[in-house]
This record gives structure tokens, sequence and C-alpha cells, in this order.
């Protein structure tokens, strides 16, 4: 629309860009393949047999080369029982984190709905307290977390490495700032219809929610999958452990198996970057943004 | 870091109509956020100032907790390794700040142009962020390798070989440094996207406006772009250096606090008090601290963006 209108205020300036947009363009993508670059090494890696050979290829145009390509690293760690259980371990993952998402996705937008439309009389002070509580890293209440969870036998579970992410104060804000910005229109409408608070935010607001929930979906499950201090500290046998805390095992070993720790990277990499492309479409960055502004 | 509600979110009411089964589903729904959040936030936070102001060990002993004070402040700060650990995330902060806010500004001004696949370029950049901070420890063990990794090799070919191969992660003057490259490759897509959001905010009105009056590009920079992002600024600034102070993962894995304590960190120091000499108490006492920081920093964002009058 803007650059209809700019043709014909300035047309000389557009046309004088031209090189300059080669540039910027050309400098874009040289960026983006270097920001790039070890991503894909270490997928190229990941397909070579030969561990030594791998640091070997490193230092040259080789990382990016692979002339037969072989899923032997990958039959090596996909285990679902002993040392190896990288199969495992992707599915305890797998499994919280899709559990925390969805329950988190629940509670969250709920308690947001409440705080945007409900009649509650502390709402005001409820909504304080979600601001003030977000200022909390969760660095600084692992401490007594985990003797908490101790004492209550809950540790080696995957309800440990949920049940503390579900509710969040970031989630909540994002939610109730979303239903907020709705036309109220919609919820006089629908009580005047009769229907309850529960029935309005379940069949008329969810529905219109779709960015919010892809946007909390997206940034809740990168948390989930990439928690790494929590899990070490309430898991102790693979029974529940993620595969983050797994792979960060081969750094303990004397000589690292960069081939197993590569396939089991990519392994990780997988399904969170499936997560993301699905919802990628709704991740609406100008959401993120209203965060800064509130 | 704070977040403010907006004027928009302060509606009036609809229905005042405070019947009682209504009043029950809104409680019905708020509940489990309400529950959840008091037993693993507000619970462990106020058990966190308690537990620093006693002696309790990890694993329950016959003898009694006492009530210490404020003792182990005292000795926290009376330990030359917590000093450096609180001066090694304050390097840490200087260095990532420009590196990490300004890849991420320059990203974000090139992409915010029309260029071709825009929407696949912002996804590369972003993917990154989405690498859990494990994978990319495997990414950059490798990448680190001394004597003759990847990185030693560009080095060593840009320079024709004058600048010796360095040994990024156990050499005390560059373990530090390589945590922040790869900290800021990780975490810059995230700030990269807050700063596309922000550019998208700025009215296009504003830019032909500026046109129109005649000002080149570098001047609609400095007097639209950038008056236009003040509150964007402050909050990477901030967001940033927030993260910066609890760096952990990398470091826990890459270096373990070394190499002669130049990477520890607050929360590996705070994590190696708490469970391997089993010291709860104190190690709480290290959280509250850390909790203070952030405390200190979120509010100094809140008086920043008071001033700018946003």
């Amino acid at each position: 629309m803007s650059d209809i209108a700019l043709a014909r205020v300035v047309p000389v300036e557009r046309s004088g860009n031209i090189s300059l947009r080669l540039v910027q363009t050309a400098c874009i993508f040289i960026i983006a393949l270097v920001v790039i670059s070890p991503l894909f090494m270490l997928l190229v890696a990941s397909l070579k047999d030969d561990r030594f050979q791998i640091l070997a290829d490193m230092g040259s145009f080789r990382a990016f080369w692979v002339s037969n390509p072989t899923l032997a690293n990958f039959q090596e760690i996909g285990h679902f029982s002993g040392e190896l259980a990288y199969g495992r371990y992707l599915v305890n993952s797998l499994l919280i984190l899709t559990v925390t998402v969805a329950s988190g996705l629940v509670v969250n937008s709920m308690a947001g709905f409440v705080l945007a439309w409900g009649s509650l009389r502390g709402k005001a002070v409820l909504l304080s307290l979600v601001v003030a509580l977000y200022v909390i890293p969760q660095e600084s209440i692992i401490m007594p977390l985990v003797v908490m969870m101790s004492r209550a036998g809950m540790t080696d579970t995957f309800a440990v490495q949920i049940l503390p992410w579900v509710a969040s104060p970031l989630y909540i804000f994002l939610f109730y700032q979303f239903f907020a910005q709705l036309p109220k229109e919609l919820y006089e409408a629908a009580e005047i219809d009769g229907a309850s608070i529960f029935r309005i935010y379940r069949s008329i607001y969810l529905p219109l929610s779709l960015p919010a929930l892809a946007t909390v979906s997206i940034l809740m499950g990168i948390e989930s999958w990439n928690q790494y201090l929590w899990p070490t500290l309430v898991t102790q046998t693979d029974y529940a452990r993620p595969i983050a805390v797994a792979i960060a095992t081969f750094f303990g070993q004397d000589s690292i198996y960069w081939d197993r720790a590569m396939a089991a990277s990519v392994l990780m990499m997988i399904p969170i970057l499936a997560l993301y492309l699905a919802f990628q479409r709704w991740f609406v960055s100008s959401f993120v943004g209203s965060a800064v502004k509130g | 870091m704070t977040l403010q509600p907006s004027p928009a979110g302060a509606r009036p009411r609809v229905g005042r109509r405070s019947d009682p089964g209504r009043l029950m589903q809104e409680i019905l729904m708020i509940a489990p956020a309400v529950l959840l959040l008091g037993c693993f936030l507000i619970a462990p936070f106020l058990l966190s100032f308690w537990t620093s102001m006693t002696n309790q060990p990890l694993v329950p002993r016959p003898t009694p907790v006492r009530f210490i004070g404020l003792q182990n402040f005292v000795r926290i700060f009376s330990d030359p390794l917590f000093w450096t650990s609180l001066w090694n995330v304050t390097r840490f902060t200087i260095w990532i700040l420009p590196v990490q806010c300004g890849m991420a500004f320059a990203t974000a001004l090139l992409l915010h142009q029309k260029i071709p696949c825009r929407n696949l370029l912002r996804g590369m950049f972003f993917l990154p962020a989405i690498t859990s901070m494990v994978v990319v420890c495997v990414i950059w063990g490798t990448l680190f390798q001394y004597p003759s990794g990847p990185l030693n090799q560009i080095v060593g070919f840009l320079s024709a070989g004058h600048i010796q191969p360095i040994d990024w992660l156990g050499d005390p003057n560059w373990a530090m440094f390589s945590i922040v490259l790869l900290s800021a490759w990780q975490a810059y897509g995230f700030q990269m996207i807050v700063y596309l959001a922000g550019l998208q905010g700025i009215p296009d009105e504003l830019y032909d406006a500026a046109r129109i009056d005649g000002a080149d590009a570098i001047q609609r920079f400095w007097h639209v772009t950038m008056p236009g992002l003040r509150p964007t600024h402050v909050f990477v600034l901030l967001i940033t250096t927030i993260q910066a102070f609890k760096l952990y993962t990398q470091v826990a894995i890459l270096t373990q606090g070394g190499p002669r304590g130049s990477t520890e960190t607050v929360v590996h120091y705070m994590v190696r008090t708490g469970f391997e000499q089993q010291k709860l108490g104190y190690a709480s006492a290290v959280s509250v601290i850390l909790f203070t920081i952030v405390l200190v920093i979120a509010l100094l964002q809140r008086q920043m963006l008071r001033r700018f009058d946003v």
C-alpha cells in the first residue's frame, strides 16, 4: 500500500535504490548461510559412521559433505533400553512436552480469560500478582523446590518434570492480553443468549485465539524441550530421563563419541523443528512484541 | 522484563450480575492456575527466604535445623569464588550485550526490507533459538576442538598462520569469550523477532512524511526508526542482561566453571554448593541474591520505560 503511494511521491529514490537493495539481499543471504552452517554441519556429521573421521573432516569443506551417508549412528543409539536408549529418552521428552503444553494451554488460557472478562472481586489484585510473579526466575526457586519434591516422593517421575511448569505468569498474561483485546460485543451478545462464562470462553473466544495458542505452544514447547537444570536435579534413572540430560552425559566421558552425540542431537532437533514449522504460520511476532510495551 | 497491563485490558466488566453460579464457574476456571502457581512458584519462593537463614542440609540429618540469621550471606560475601562468579557473569553480560543485540538488530533491519524469501530467511535465523542448549554444546564442542578444529582452521586461514591455534575452552583467557560466542549464536534469533515486531510497530506514515520532508535514509534511521524502537531497545537489553545473569547450562556442560574458575557463574555456584556440598541453606541464600539482582534489573527497566514516556 505505502509502496504504491511512495512510487508516486518520490519515484527517483526507488530506482536509485536497486543496487543498494542487491547488496542488502546478498548480505542477508551470506549471514544466513554462516548462521545456519553449524546446524548443517551437525546433520552431515550425524550421517558419517567414523567418529575420528568426523573430527578430521571438521576443518575442511568435507564437514559439509558426506559421500556415503549412513544411518548407522541412529541405529546404534536408538534403543529403548540399555546403555544407549535414546529412543526411550526421546519418547520421555515428547511425553513431557505434550502433557506440559496441552495442560498449559488449558490452565493458562482459562486463567487469562477470567482475568480479562470475569467479574471476580479480587481480579485486579490477581492480575498485578501475576505481573509481579513474572519477575521470579526459575533458577531462584529451584533449591527449595527440589527438596519439596523429594519430600513428596516425586523424584524420578514424569509429574515432577511437568507440574511445576504448567502454570506460568508469562503465558497467563499473554492470554489475558489477547482476550482483553477482542471486542466486548462478542461477550455481551453471548451473555444475553444465556451462555455461561465457561461456555463463552470455550465456544466463542478460544476458537478466535489461534495466534495466541500457537505462540504459547511454540514458546512453551521450546521451554519444556530445552529444560536442562531441573531434570538433572530430579531424575536419577532412565525411567523419566529426558533426551537433553542424556545427551549431556556424552561430555562426561574421556573420549567423546561425537558420531553418537551428533545423531542424538539430530534426533532431538526433529520434534521441536516439526512443532515450530507446524505453528510458525500463526507465530505472530507482534504478539511476542506485545510483552514489550504491555 | 516487567509486564504492564495495557489500558485496553482494563475494560469495564460486562455483566455485573453476580449470581453465585457464575462466580463459582469463574473460581473453578482460575483455580488450577492459582493452585499450581501457589505450590510450585510462591511456596518455594517464600521458602527460599526462610531456608537462606538456616543451616539446613540437602539431606535431612538427625540434628535439628537451626536458624542462623544472616550468617549464610556473610559467608557468601566473604567467599572469593562467589565474587569471581559475579564478576564472570558481569563480564559475560558486557560482552554478550553488544554481540547478541547488535547481531539481532542488524539482521532485523535487513530482514525488514523488501527482500526475496523473507519468511524462509526469518525461519532460518530463528533455528538456533529453537535448538536446545545441549545440542548447541555438541555442535560448538566440535567447532572449538583444539588444536585443529574448524574455528582454529578459520582463524589460521584468516591470519595466514600468524595466530597460533587457540584452546577455546581450555585457556582461562579465552573460555568465557568462547561461551559468549556460542550463547550469542543460540539466542539472538529471539531478540531478532522482538526487533522485527518493534520495526513493524513503526507506522509507515512516519517514513512517508520524513521522505516528503527530504530526509535521506540515514536521517530517517536516526529520526524515525531509532526513536520508534526505544521501548524495544530497553526490553531487549534488559531481557538479555537477565538471561546473562542466569548463565548455567553451557558452562555446566562444556567447562564446569573452569578452567581455574574463569567461567564460574552465580547459578553454577549455587548448584555446586547446594548439591555437591549439600549446603541447602547456603545455596538458598545464593538464590535469594540472584533474585535480588534480577529484581533490580527489572525495576530498572520499568524506570527507563517511564522516563521514555511510552
